[in-house]
């Protein structure tokens, strides 16, 4: 066994010994990653993972290092982003990926990659025709 | 400042292009001629073109510190960086099936799953799953 693996199970033992915690977690992310579309807030997502919000919340935190919404918002980006690459326009791209208002989806866009969509799906159709 | 570039240290860089595209999956990006048969050679993802670029170094053959570095993160099975997979399980059998030697098959960390092979230019890489 080398150094490396003996880490792994050292570090595995002391992190990650909470079986139930894990799984709740664990179906929370996935839940997540399968209703990107769909409302999703942390009532719905505490019962599914059989836990208290709060709990959940920092559950969460623990073990993937952002709160549900973080994620939420970050996988809806990454998912906006393949929308408009793809064509979508900006108001089909914010509805597919949940959002509920194109202005607040734009601003929130602009905020995390410093361009608008418009101007994103722009560049994106740019480089694919250059 | 951005993240643009990572780099890999590799011991021969045809035999790392090689591996790194033909087995691994990645594209050949920029390849200039830097004299003495050296070159800025840089490799990326197929599903993201325009991500990160892992430049593949041949800075084991010019520095004794980084031979050594390599050699001992090696030795201890230290991966000198890692890829992620959207399925760890199927990525190990496609790499299995083309002759890559695993010194870690997929294995549950918490909520991720990792797994580690022989890059065959000197490192050990490991792909990993989150779950």
């Amino acid at each position: 066994m080398t150094y490396y693996q003996q880490e792994i199970e050292r570090i595995r033992k002391i992190c990650y010994s909470q079986e139930r915690q894990l799984d709740a977690v664990i179906k929370t992310r996935n839940y997540i990653n399968n209703n990107l579309d769909k409302e999703v807030n942390l009532i719905l997502l505490s019962n599914i993972a059989l836990a208290s919000k709060f709990h959940l919340l920092r559950l969460f935190k623990k073990y993937y290092g952002q709160t549900p919404k973080q994620y939420l918002t970050e996988k809806r980006i990454e998912k906006s982003k393949e929308h408009l690459k793809n064509g979508l326009t900006v108001t089909e791209t914010c509805f597919s990926v949940g959002f509920e208002c194109p202005s607040s989806f734009s601003t929130l866009f602009k905020s995390k990659l410093g361009l608008s969509p418009a101007e994103f799906q722009k560049r994106a159709i740019l480089t694919k025709s250059v | 400042m951005k993240v643009k570039v990572i780099s890999v240290p590799v011991q021969d860089q045809e035999k790392a292009l090689q591996f790194y595209t033909t087995e691994l999956g990645f594209v050949k990006k920029i390849d200039v001629p830097l004299g003495e048969g050296n070159r800025w050679l840089t490799v990326v993802s197929k599903e993201e073109p325009d991500g990160p670029e892992i430049l593949l170094e041949p800075s084991p053959n010019h520095l004794e510190e980084a031979k050594v570095y390599q050699k001992a993160l090696f030795d201890k099975g230290i991966p000198y960086t890692q890829f992620n997979v959207d399925d760890i399980q199927q990525e190990y059998e496609r790499l299995v099936s083309k002759g890559i030697e695993f010194s870690i098959k997929p294995t549950e960390m918490g909520t991720v799953k990792i797994a580690v092979f022989n890059d065959t230019c000197g490192n050990n890489i490991q792909i990993i799953e989150i779950l």
